[in-house]
């Protein structure tokens, strides 16, 4: 814990597991190490808060869950996207797209 | 909302299901990190803290299933149900005094919000208004109800569509009607052309009426059924548009069937079939008045264009209604009338009143009676939460350990508040619960006590949705009123008090008996009331219609709606009368022009010449009656002489014109002078002729009702058919020899000898009709009677309950009195006098309350006060009494207290 870690923004983190299942379908603990390793350890995930989401966004119908082998050959919750899911991760990644380039286009105003 | 609802349902599963995520998650990771060096122990820590607490997460998770109000609600609800599985006599007992006020006022509200509040089922029945004739009418009565108009001042207001978007008139009447076979009689609406489409009714079936369908008078022969008529008549069948029906022997043509539940546009009179008003002339047989401007017959409905205020409406009619009046002064066929009437008729207003739900009179007759007796349920509901509020602070008193351990434990006294809060919305759930169930019930039994004059099908006994909305919201009020006291309590509980033994139920003590004293002061007033009804109910019955009417039975017969001419008509009820008089059924028969104590009648004013000419101040009740008529009912001559057979012939054949008058009549005309030979006319105009002797008075008996006291006059029957009395009176009244269904037997055989197409209507004994003329008041009574009795019951119980929670507190107190040499005698006075002091503020309360409430019923009351002493001292009489009852058995309690077990108590 060297270098500083951001905490996700508030709100960023359904959409993160939404596009980390966009992947391929994963168990909680999967989630949460394949967050740290593409953020490079950047992100800090607060692992509590994973699972509230998770069972949240599954209620919402945009997730489903089945209980599956694992790597380790035990018994796994997988988690993996819905059509209905498949399209929220759109719109999110959509609006986060104009979000950030309407913060980029306020900043170069600044800078010129 | 209703997800987590479901979540909760399926809560272990969830739950195991969470733990094993969970478990996986910290097993991988403390296997990573033992992979990274870390001992298993440190491992399993680090695990723990990154998650941030197993318990918290869980926690968090389990907010996500279910939000953590309704968790906690949940839980109460689980909670209470458990606590009232454990005490069932209670539960049953405040769970059907909850029933019993819910259903009351369900069923009761049903009446009221059919009758009262619903709205016609048209397009934006808000904008509907109803036109009145404000000042004097100068016209012709046509028809006996209220709100009358001419046709053409309708077709006038048609014109106005500054203001309207459309208007209808109608008027409503009973034909005789053939689908092909028997003729029976059928309720009918006569409506102009603009009828259907400005209300928006739609047609189920073929076409409605358009304007084309009311033109010119007489061309356009043409129905509309009603779907209900269409569905039970004629089973529904598809090929109905273009059948021939018989209307009054005319033959009309089937063009349409409007919308399932649409009932016309009054909920007493639900029509069979609609009739263009062109066609006046045949569904109403000697009706030819439809284009005359001074008959008034129909009522005359509007509907606002969307932008148009009421207000602006009626005042920009105004100068078109003035100018419509001056017109009409100058008018062939205005009536020669004083300048005086002149002036009052070139003064009437017209006036709109919001008609959303149509109009009535069953509305006008029926509203004040349901909304008292709405009120009186209301009052009953109320103390049924009263008692279960006082059941609850009981419990809560016994309770007061548990909820002590939880205070003390660390629940906040709000989440403890909320706990008994849920206590009584389940336990007010339930009881609401049964309370529909019973409702549709009570309903048909309320509606069993209503006049039955009332159209088939005019009330419905289901529950829809607004009832079941009534009822929800009556429940969760309930609930909170019953779970209002004792939460409180627990909010102004201090811990340290309330963990002191004893002391702390004081002000629950305090709180019940505030409760018990309003409960006494309300049902003193419930009380009253119903003694007031009662007393009504049975002065009228005692009064009578001031003849003996027993074996007196009444029928009637409608030639001209059979498509007779005055004249044949006339000749046929002679005939029958005739026959009627020779059967062996029949002691004696005779005739009417008017039905008795149908809530009709016919009302003039008179002109009354003696030494000098005076006019009656109101009109008088006028009836026509065959010679006979008077000896057939009993009737009482008191002064001159009973009409004889010389009396009917007409003027023509040299008779002389003769009236009979009643005793109210020569009080308030007559000043104590003798009437007879004194002479009379019909009206009240300059031009009008007195030249009808006054031969005889009879005995007053009621007319429209048994409660009326009224002016009446009395003519012949003309036998000849002449204009002026030549009616066609097919009323007839038989004292009978036998049973009454033998004697129907004999009249049916008569009638149909004579013309088997006649229908004979209004079949009944007087007994019966008596007994139908009084069903409000005798609904009132019986209602209020039953109200009365369950408000005493109730708060019998409540007093009962209070004071032996007294007694039980107070043992320890009593024995020491005791010990030191009390009397068993003072000892009862002590639980007494609690008591004496409960019923005498709530009697404090309650007769000050009487006086003011007494206005509302004023009008319903016959030969009695409100604020009749005698009643009221009979009523806190029975109250007293049955306050004593309840404190009673609690005081010998108290007075039979061993003083050594008392003692020893702590």
């Amino acid at each position: 814990m060297s270098s500083p870690r951001f905490p996700i923004p508030q709100g960023t983190l359904d959409m993160l597991i939404l596009h980390i299942l966009s992947l391929e379908p994963a168990h909680g603990y999967g989630i949460a190490q394949r967050l740290e390793q593409i953020s490079k350890s950047v992100i800090q995930l607060n692992q509590g808060s994973l699972y509230p989401a998770l069972h949240r966004l599954e209620q919402k119908k945009w997730l489903k869950a089945e209980w599956k082998q694992s790597e380790t050959g035990r018994e796994a919750k997988f988690y993996s996207l819905t059509s209905s899911g498949r399209k929220q991760l759109v719109t999110e990644k959509d609006s986060w797209g104009r979000l950030t380039q309407a913060v980029q286009l306020i900043f170069n105003e600044g800078d010129s | 909302m209703i997800k987590q609802l479901l979540n909760w349902f399926r809560l272990r599963h969830l739950e195991t299901n969470l733990d094993r995520e969970l478990k996986y998650h910290i097993d991988r990771r403390v296997k990573d990190l033992m992979l990274s060096g870390l001992a298993e122990a440190e491992a399993r820590r680090q695990a723990s803290l990154e998650i941030g607490g197993i318990a918290h997460v869980r926690e968090e998770v389990r907010d996500v299933w279910l939000s953590r109000w309704l968790r906690d609600f949940v839980y109460d609800l689980r909670f209470s149900v458990r606590s009232f599985l454990g005490s069932p006599s209670f539960t049953v007992t405040v769970v059907l005094s909850l029933a019993l006020g819910i259903g009351a006022t369900t069923a009761i509200y049903s009446l009221v919000d059919q009758v009262v509040l619903h709205a016609l089922p048209v397009r934006e029945p808000e904008r509907l208004v109803l036109f009145d004739w404000r000042g004097y009418q100068a016209t012709v009565n046509a028809f006996g109800s209220y709100n009358l108009m001419s046709y053409p001042i309708c077709r006038d207001l048609q014109q106005q569509e500054r203001f309207f978007e459309g208007v209808l008139c109608r008027a409503r009447t009973i034909i005789s009607l053939s689908m092909g076979g028997e003729h029976a009689p059928a309720a009918a609406e006569v409506v102009s052309g603009t009828y259907f489409s400005m209300l928006g009714v739609q047609p189920a079936v073929g076409r409605l009426f358009t304007n084309d369908d009311d033109q010119t008078p007489g061309t356009s022969p043409v129905v509309v059924l009603s779907y209900d008529f269409w569905k039970a008549q004629l089973a529904g069948a598809t090929d109905v548009v273009g059948r021939k029906v018989l209307v009054n022997r005319y033959p009309m043509t089937v063009i349409g069937v409007a919308a399932p539940g649409f009932r016309g546009i009054d909920v007493g009179e639900v029509p069979s079939l609609w009739i263009p008003a062109a066609m006046s002339a045949q569904a109403i047989p000697g009706f030819g008045n439809m284009q005359n401007r001074f008959v008034r017959w129909m009522q005359v409905l509007g509907r606002l264009r969307p932008d148009m205020t009421l207000a602006t409406a009626q005042a920009g009619l105004q100068p078109w209604f003035k100018a419509m009046l001056d017109e009409d002064t100058r008018r062939e066929g205005y009536p020669k009338i004083t300048a005086e009437r002149r002036r009052q008729f070139l003064a009437s207003t017209l006036e709109l009143t919001p008609a959303p739900q149509g109009h009535s009179p069953l509305r006008r007759t029926l509203s004040q009676p349901l909304w008292v007796l709405f009120g009186a349920t209301g009052v009953l509901l109320g103390l049924a939460c009263m008692n279960v509020a006082g059941l609850f602070l009981a419990r809560g008193s016994a309770r007061g350990r548990e909820i002590r351990t939880r205070l003390a434990l660390g629940a906040s006294r709000g989440r403890i508040g909320r706990q008994l809060l849920a206590d009584s919305l389940l336990i007010a759930a339930v009881g609401g619960s049964i309370g529909i169930v019973l409702a549709p019930a009570a309903i048909r039994a309320l509606i069993a006590f209503l006049p039955q004059g009332i159209g088939p099908n005019a009330l419905q006994s289901v529950l829809n949705v607004r009832l079941l909305l009534f009822a929800l919201g009556v429940s969760v009020a309930a609930g909170i009123l019953s779970g209002f006291a004792p939460a409180l309590q627990v909010g102004r509980e201090s811990l340290m008090s309330s963990l002191k033994e004893r002391s702390g139920t004081a002000l629950g003590l305090r709180l019940r008996r505030t409760i018990v004293t309003a409960q006494i002061a309300l049902t003193l007033i419930l009380v009253i009331g119903a003694v007031l009804f009662v007393r009504t109910l049975t002065s009228l019955i005692a009064k009578g219609p001031g003849f003996d009417t027993s074996s007196l039975i009444s029928f009637g017969i409608d030639p001209i709606q059979n498509g007779y001419s005055p004249a044949e008509a006339a000749r046929l009820i002679h005939r029958i009368h005739d026959q009627l008089r020779a059967s062996r059924t029949t002691q004696a028969a005779a005739i009417a022009f008017n039905q008795l104590l149908t809530g009709g009648s016919w009302n003039n004013q008179m002109t009354i010449q003696t030494d000098q000419r005076i006019t009656t101040d109101r009109e008088v009740r006028l009836n026509a009656v065959s010679p006979g008529f008077f000896s057939t009912l009993g009737v009482r001559i008191v002064a001159g002489r009973d009409f004889v057979e010389r009396d009917t012939l007409s003027v023509s054949e040299g008779a002389q014109r003769v009236a009979l008058v009643n005793e109210s009549f020569v009080q308030r005309y007559f000043n104590g002078r003798s009437p007879l030979g004194a002479r009379v006319g019909l009206g009240s105009g300059p031009d009008v002729k007195p030249e009808i002797e006054i031969v005889g008075v009879m005995a007053n008996i009621s007319y429209r009702g048994v409660r009326e006291e009224w002016e009446q006059a009395y003519f012949p029957v003309i036998s000849g058919g002449e204009a002026s009395g030549g009616n066609a009176a097919g009323n007839f009244y038989m004292r009978i020899q036998g049973s009454p269904k033998a004697a129907l037997q004999s009249i049916r055989t008569i009638v149909r000898n004579e013309d088997p197409t006649l229908p004979i209507t209004f079949f009944r004994t007087l007994d019966e009709q008596v007994s139908r003329s009084l069903t409000t008041e005798r609904m009132l009574a019986a209602l209020s009677g039953s109200f009365g009795t369950l408000a005493l019951l109730l708060s019998l119980v409540g007093l009962y309950g209070v004071i032996t929670f007294t007694v039980t507190q107070r043992t320890r107190e009593i024995g020491v009195r005791l010990a030191l040499g009390a009397t068993r005698l003072a000892t009862v006075w002590l639980v007494l006098r609690d008591a004496l002091v409960m019923t005498s503020i709530g009697i404090a309360i309650a007769v000050p309350s009487v006086w003011a409430l007494g206005r509302l019923v004023e009008s319903q009351l016959y030969g009695i006060k409100p604020t009749d002493p005698a009643t009221i001292v009979t009523a806190t009489l029975i109250l007293c009494s049955t306050a004593l009852g309840a404190a009673l058995i609690p005081a010998y309690r108290a007075a039979a207290v061993n003083p050594t077990d008392a003692l020893r108590l702590e």
